[in-house]
């Protein structure tokens, strides 16, 4: 992005707007082309959004993360060897003599142990971006340029420890170094003219990537669910009709070894709960057999469904979709054929469709870091390690239920427990991360910031539960959030979403039927809005209020729900 | 008004959008509110973006005026 562009989308971002995304700016320097850039940079994620941007004042890192963060907005914080010690920057003539090098090299430590506590106390509150000093370090020490002196060697050292301890700390999102190395020539990054001229140390190319990597950072997007590979020629190497199970390859000594790291890739992402299905054309025996090969990288037990015929791959596309029961957009499907991929875009424009690049290294190489950035996540929580598996429980244990929902008697014998936890835990990213992914089961489609979150949660009029469900087939994990206020005449929820996995269980029911007991309460006004894609939670509301339409917030009454609702066949814990 | 003059009115209508494009050739960081020592700079960084040309920084306090800015211009491009 150029510096014109990024100035006119700042000045936007200034404008009122009904949705505010506040951010504070921290960092030692003058923030100057930074607040520009990152303005922009959010902008353009959020073109209704205003972003007014706070920033601190000259020459005090510490002192500015201790004032801006941790406040109603998350915070980016940039760094820079100067924050450490002014004499690591230009501004200063403090010296470079051995016995001042060891003067910093004793000064940084504490600083950074000073940033380390102000970091921990701004993070208890909301996210904190950190971006480490991008900057070369100034030309001191005893060694020529292609020498790594000492204190060089110990700088980093001391940085490295900073950053690791800084990462460990929840709230706490670190720039990654290595990105911004493969983004920004670290030889093209300072502007010392503008630094000395005005306190500002960074060419206009460099801010332009650092804010582009702290922008995901500070509001991250939602990530891929789902990945739906090929297998010939993309999985492995090979075509199976051709040479059989027994001879397709994805190893060094075959040259096939991008498909090799394909597969780890996909076995990784299955690991951290994406889920990975195959549409191949091809015989179903010959798939299977192939799936058997111990040596496979993807074990067969993380694939599924696994469409095997000679059908279009959209018609498998759609069979896997309805089984993960998520929506296109959610989905990555990678295939060695353009016009498979054409094919499929066409049917599900939604897909994000990629080209597995055949006898191409590099290509596949480039491929597996795009798929590291679609599925990627700040943190991994135990509902994403579970849910292919209860995906795959879900189709064993009621495969004649199907699109709709499951009868009294089945559900009365699969020994439900519903779990309310109705504790406020804001340390749990996932209550979060449901609501701002769900859009089936919406009761309004209304996305949260961290830290609109976070003031939800410290609301003493508000209740949040977080719904858990497990069954004799396995557990489904966190799978419903509810929110709301206590309000008079009648408690408000304005958020109430739940997971996909757990449609046609009654768990909605269940906790509808909870919320009357414990917030006791006759009446509840529901934030209802219809939305394009929040049908099911419409189809759930008609069944309990007939003639809702969608306009306005309507009220729900104890005794009409009692009335309408289908039974309730689970048992029920609630935590306090 | 010839293209350079254009120009730099294109890059002055970025950084301060509430001013009046008529108004544009007499501004000087006297009569623009807005024009403080950020907007100069985010200026000069522009000017220095839009002409391809290395902004001399140490001399930002000479240029703060568009007439000012606009010589300026003309003798780094026709060097």
């Amino acid at each position: 992005m150029k510096l014109s562009k990024a100035v006119l989308l700042a000045n936007q971002a200034k404008q009122p707007a009904a949705d505010r995304r506040p951010v504070a700016l921290v960092c030692g320097f003058s923030p100057l082309h930074l607040e520009t850039f990152l303005a922009a940079h959010l902008r353009e994620r959020f073109p209704e959004s205003s972003i007014p941007i706070r920033v601190g004042v000259f020459g005090d890192v510490t002192g500015n993360l201790e004032r801006l963060a941790g406040s109603d907005a998350p915070s980016a914080v940039v760094l820079e060897w100067q924050d450490l010690d002014p004499r690591l920057g230009a501004r200063s003539a403090g010296g470079w003599k051995a016995s001042s090098i060891a003067s910093i090299l004793s000064e940084v430590p504490q600083a950074l142990a000073r940033l380390l506590a102000a970091l921990q106390k701004a993070a208890a509150h909301n996210t904190v971006v950190l971006a480490p000093p991008s900057l070369p370090l100034p030309p001191l020490g005893h060694t020529s340029l292609a020498q790594a002196s000492p204190v060089e060697l110990q700088l980093e050292d001391h940085l490295s420890a900073f950053v690791r301890k800084a990462a460990e700390i929840a709230g706490v999102r670190v720039v990654s170094r290595q990105r911004l190395d493969q983004l920004s020539p670290l030889a093209q990054r300072y502007d010392v003219k503008l630094d000395l001229a005005a306190g500002f140390p960074y060419r206009a190319e460099h801010v332009d990537i650092l804010c582009s990597l702290l922008a995901p950072l500070l509001f991250p997007p939602v990530p891929k669910k789902g990945l739906i590979t090929d297998l010939d020629d993309t999985l492995w190497k090979g075509i199976l009709g051709e040479i059989g199970a027994d001879q397709v390859v994805w190893d060094l000594a075959s040259h096939a070894q991008p498909h090799g790291l394909y597969q780890q890739t996909l076995a990784a992402l299955a690991d951290q709960g994406v889920l990975v299905g195959c549409a191949s054309k091809n015989e179903r025996s010959e798939v299977d057999k192939a799936f058997s090969r111990p040596d496979l990288l993807l074990p067969a037990a993380s694939v599924f469904p696994i469409e095997a015929h000679w059908s279009a791959k959209s018609e498998s596309i759609g069979r896997i979709l309805k089984a993960w029961n998520i929506l296109p957009s959610s989905v990555v499907f990678v295939d060695d054929s353009p016009i498979e991929l054409a094919e499929v875009q066409s049917r599900y424009p939604e897909i994000t469709c990629l080209l597995f690049p055949r006898n191409d290294a590099e290509g596949v190489w480039n491929l597996l870091a795009q798929l590291k950035d679609f599925f990627g996540k700040p943190v991994v929580v135990e509902e994403d390690l579970i849910r292919a598996a209860s995906l795959r429980n879900a189709s064993t244990w009621a495969p004649e239920e199907t699109g709709s929902a499951a009868s009294s008697a089945f559900l009365e014998q699969i020994e439900a427990v519903v779990t309310i936890d109705t504790r406020k835990d804001p340390s749990d990213p996932r209550p979060l991360e449901l609501v701002n992914k769900t859009n089936q089961f919406n009761l309004n489609g209304r996305r949260y910031t961290e830290s609109e979150w976070r003031t939800l949660l410290e609301d003493p009029h508000s209740f949040v539960w977080t719904v858990s469900y497990t069954d004799k087939f396995g557990p489904l994990g966190k799978i419903a959030v509810l929110a709301g206020r206590r309000a008079q005449p009648a408690p408000e929820v304005g958020a109430w979403v739940m997971s996909c996995r757990a449609f046609s269980r009654r768990i909605e029911h269940h906790v509808l039927d909870r919320l009357y007991a414990e917030l006791d309460a006759a009446n509840i006004r529901l934030d209802y809005r219809a939305t394009e894609k929040n049908k099911p939670l419409q189809e759930f509301l008609t069944a309990l209020v007939p003639g809702i339409d969608g306009s306005q917030a309507p009220v729900l009454e104890a005794s009409e729900f009692s009335s309408r609702q289908p039974g309730l066949p689970h048992r029920v814990v609630i935590q306090k | 008004m010839n293209s350079t003059a254009a120009r730099l009115t294109t890059c002055f209508a970025t950084v301060f959008p509430e001013l009046p494009e008529a108004e544009i050739p007499q501004a000087t960081i006297s009569n623009v509110a807005r024009w403080d020592s950020v907007a100069t700079v985010t200026l000069l960084s522009l000017v220095g973006e839009e002409f391809n040309i290395e902004v001399d920084f140490d001399r930002f306090e000479e240029l703060t005026s568009f007439q000012g800015l606009l010589h300026y211009v003309e003798e780094r491009t026709s060097a």
